[in-house]
């Protein structure tokens, strides 16, 4: 039996991707229990066992995420500096970009990398200096048209960290503006895109028992995805959008992008500055909580009110300034949700929660593609495995998400032992949303916040549009009022 | 199948640890001089060149085919007792050679010199006697070393012009002479080399012991499942890199034809190597130093 089945999911291809990693750097599996690897090919709920092995980890052992890509580098070793794209081919060809971005990706849904895994990653991470200044500026040059000193006010030829397959610069633009300036290095998208072109290799070690056909398709994916990311257009009109969407918001900032200073190797952004996430451990619990609330209120009314889903709750994403303010970075990877693909969940919702009726819930459930229309499994049964996910908001109250709360819904959802574990599946459009309870339950559960979630989640419910619950959801409240968003209904 | 009654091979599980924790140790901190060869040479080149582990595979096929040189290896060395400790040892040794400064260099050369006089037999195959410290044998190792070198730069990492891979051939030079090759007798051109090689190949035969040695390197047993993947391509690059007669002596079917893309290929696979490789503790270190001197080198 082979280890790896074939999901042509996002989720399918994170966990491919992180199984991939295993594979190629030669890991044991967490627990060194290799019969609970073998997972059984079946098309479907191969995705959800494949993120079961994945998410429990994540959420048990997530403390140890909350390192960001960057800070592995922060070191920035500028005598190492790479000074040619030639330099960027060497470091970065031959499979080391194509992994790096792998297991950059893995990273965010998976934690069950093994230790030596993590610590080779980190390694190839480490071995990847920063750009010169001249070859930074180079870059500058051809995507904006000229040098960094003539396009910008001031321009800090040192970096100030390391981004994926990039670096960050500090700059004032010819206007005034303090700005973050992410530029990639030179020749990378070309150096990875031909590494997922050749994929003899990667083929073999996906040893796939899927037709070959789908472990194409699953490259296939794995590539867009990839050369997705190496495209920063992307992310800046996500950005664009997410900021719009929370322009003027009480305690939720996303900074503006820089439209005419971004392309597709160069992404300016308006400078943010505050605390990291590790910082907040010193903080009071009354500061972490309006913290927690400030990101809970920005994953649901993203969700709600964009259909958007920032799909990496990465802590290295967000800054904080006290006062339940913080900032939101990074829109590498960002789902638009049709309202059609949303409604199914915001019936699933509705129905447990708020109408509380069992069999419109499963309905529901079958709508979203989640369970199969003729399990057969009590409507009991599927409540009471699925309920979990919604402890947080069935009942009113103040409740505090724990480490071992996010981990116990992780767990559960992804419990292959479970009754319903053979009949329930994620449908691809929905992988995504997986992170909500990976990463989002995750920080929430880190900050060891408490709030009253469910009184919260009514006001940004579309079915109930509460009243506002807490003081940020009054200024809220006044923020949607005053850009003319419909009032809340009266309870 | 060895015509000496012999121990079993032992595993090759650390292979890659052991492997790297040889080399990062071998690159020094603070070298108090640049050693035999320096930043510049083509020598920093090829040792640092993708296509490396490759180059030491094929070189260790060609040499095996010596029936004096691969008597001397199967009868005395620990190379059945620890396999990979003595390619360990090797891996060390070069890195020495290439990277510490001259004193230590010589010093490690003395002590391979030592370990040579102490090897000497009979080969069962050919009958004759054979002597680890013999010029001619250590000419053999030091050249199919030196021109896998060139082959495997060539065909999976970073070619060298003909005029570097002269350079290269001249710069080694003084590696066979350390480890003790009267002056004079080593090739010190690409020309010289081919010629030399040549003249040799009349010797060489693949004996039991070498079909032997070899099994167990294209197939280290106990490797890791993955890292053991990954071997299967570096294994193929060596094979294919090989010329014709050497893979006709040891049987070996003839391999797919190395196109680009396959080439591409293997390349992928020795990246792939070189990031476990560079996963292991002390190796990014190890590398950086030797970058650092180069760059410091080439400043004005």
């Amino acid at each position: 039996m082979k280890r790896l089945a074939c999901a042509l999911t996002v989720g399918g291809l994170l966990a491919a991707a992180a199984l991939l990693c295993r594979r190629l750097l030669r890991s044991g599996l967490a627990g060194g229990r290799a019969g609970a690897t073998r997972l059984r090919v079946e098309r479907g709920r191969a995705a959800v066992q494949l993120a079961v092995r994945g998410g429990v980890r994540y959420a048990s052992s997530a403390p140890r995420l909350f390192a960001s890509a960057g800070e592995h580098r922060q070191q920035l070793r500028t005598d190492l500096a790479l000074q040619t794209a030639e330099d960027v081919a060497s470091t970065l060809g031959a499979m080391k970009g194509v992994l790096m971005k792998i297991g950059q990706m893995a990273s965010y849904v998976d934690d069950g990398l093994s230790p030596a895994v993590r610590r080779t990653l980190s390694r190839l991470q480490d071995s990847v200096p920063p750009m010169s200044a001249e070859l930074a500026a180079r870059v500058v040059t051809e995507e904006l048209g000229q040098p960094p000193e003539r396009v910008f006010g001031r321009w800090d030829p040192e970096p100030i960290a390391a981004a994926s397959i990039g670096q960050v610069h500090r700059a004032i633009t010819r206007d005034g503006r303090a700005v973050a300036v992410k530029v990639q290095y030179p020749g990378i998208a070309e150096t990875i895109a031909a590494d997922l072109q050749n994929v003899a290799l990667l083929r073999r070690m996906l040893k796939i028992t899927a037709p070959s056909q789908d472990v194409d398709a699953l490259i296939a994916e794995l590539r867009d995805r990839v050369l997705e990311e190496l495209d920063y257009r992307r992310e800046a009109s996500n950005q664009q959008t997410i900021a719009a969407h929370f322009a003027g918001h009480p305690t939720i900032q996303v900074p503006g992008i820089v439209s005419e200073l971004s392309t597709r190797r160069v992404v300016t952004s308006e400078l943010a500055d505050g605390a990291r996430f590790a910082e907040l451990a010193g903080w009071s619990q009354q500061e972490r909580d309006l913290a927690a609330e400030t990101i809970y209120r920005f994953t649901f009314r993203s969700l709600y009110g964009a259909h958007l889903f920032n799909g990496d709750p990465h802590p290295g994403n967000y800054l904080f300034h006290g006062g339940g303010r913080v900032t939101f970075l990074d829109f590498g990877l960002v789902k638009c949700f049709s309202l059609a693909e949303l409604q199914p969940l915001i019936d699933m919702v509705r129905y447990l929660c708020v109408d509380e009726d069992p069999e419109g819930f499963r309905a529901a459930m079958v709508r979203a593609g989640f369970l199969l229309p003729d399990a057969p499994v009590s409507t009991d049964t599927v409540v009471e495995h699925m309920a979990v996910f919604y402890d947080t908001v069935r009942r009113p109250g103040r409740l505090q998400i724990t480490g071992d709360y996010a981990s116990a819904v992780v767990r559960r959802f992804f419990d292959v032992r479970s009754p319903l574990a053979r009949y329930v599946s994620v449908p691809r459009s929905y992988v995504i949303l997986q992170r909500i309870n990976l990463g989002l339950f995750a920080v929430l559960g880190e900050l060891t916040a408490t709030a009253d979630w469910r009184a919260i989640a009514e006001e940004i419910w579309p079915f109930v549009q509460g009243r506002p619950a807490t003081p940020m959801g009054e200024a809220e409240a006044a923020w949607r009022a005053s850009r003319g968003d419909p009032e809340p209904l009266p309870a | 199948m060895s015509t000496v009654e012999q121990d079993p091979y032992a595993t090759a599980e650390d292979l890659v640890a052991r492997s790297a924790a040889a080399y990062a140790a071998s690159v020094p901190e603070d070298p108090a001089d640049e050693g035999f060869f320096g930043p510049g040479s083509v020598a920093w080149r090829v040792s640092r060149d993708l296509s490396s582990p490759v180059a030491g595979l094929r070189a260790l096929l060609l040499q095996a085919l010596h029936p004096l040189a691969m008597a001397g290896v199967d009868q005395h060395s620990d190379w059945r007792r620890d396999p990979v400790g003595r390619l360990a040892a090797t891996s060390a040794y070069l890195a020495t050679i290439n990277f510490a400064e001259r004193a230590v260099a010589e010093r490690a050369a003395a002590r391979v010199r030592r370990i040579h006089e102490r090897v000497t037999g009979v080969d069962t195959v050919t009958g004759r006697r054979y002597a680890a410290g013999d010029p001619a044998l250590l000419l053999w190792v030091h050249s199919t070393l030196v021109e896998s070198g060139i082959v495997a730069a060539g065909l999976f990492g970073t070619p060298l012009s003909a005029a570097d891979s002269d350079r290269y051939v001249a710069e080694m030079v003084v590696a066979a002479e350390l480890v003790g090759v009267p002056p004079g007798q080593v090739p010190a051109s690409a020309a010289e080399l081919d010629r030399y090689l040549s003249s040799v190949r009349p010797e060489l035969r693949c004996t039991a012991a070498a079909q032997e040695s070899m099994a167990y390197l294209l197939d280290p047993p106990g490797l890791d499942e993955d890292i053991a993947e990954i071997w299967q391509f570096i294994r193929n690059a060596a094979v294919a890199s090989l010329p014709p007669w050497a893979r006709g002596r040891y049987g070996y079917p003839e391999p797919e034809p190395l196109t680009d893309s396959r080439r591409a290929e293997f390349r992928q696979a020795l990246g792939v190597l070189d990031t476990v490789f560079l996963g292991e503790p002390g190796v990014l270190e190890a590398r950086q130093r030797i970058e650092l001197r180069a760059r410091a080198a080439r400043r004005p």
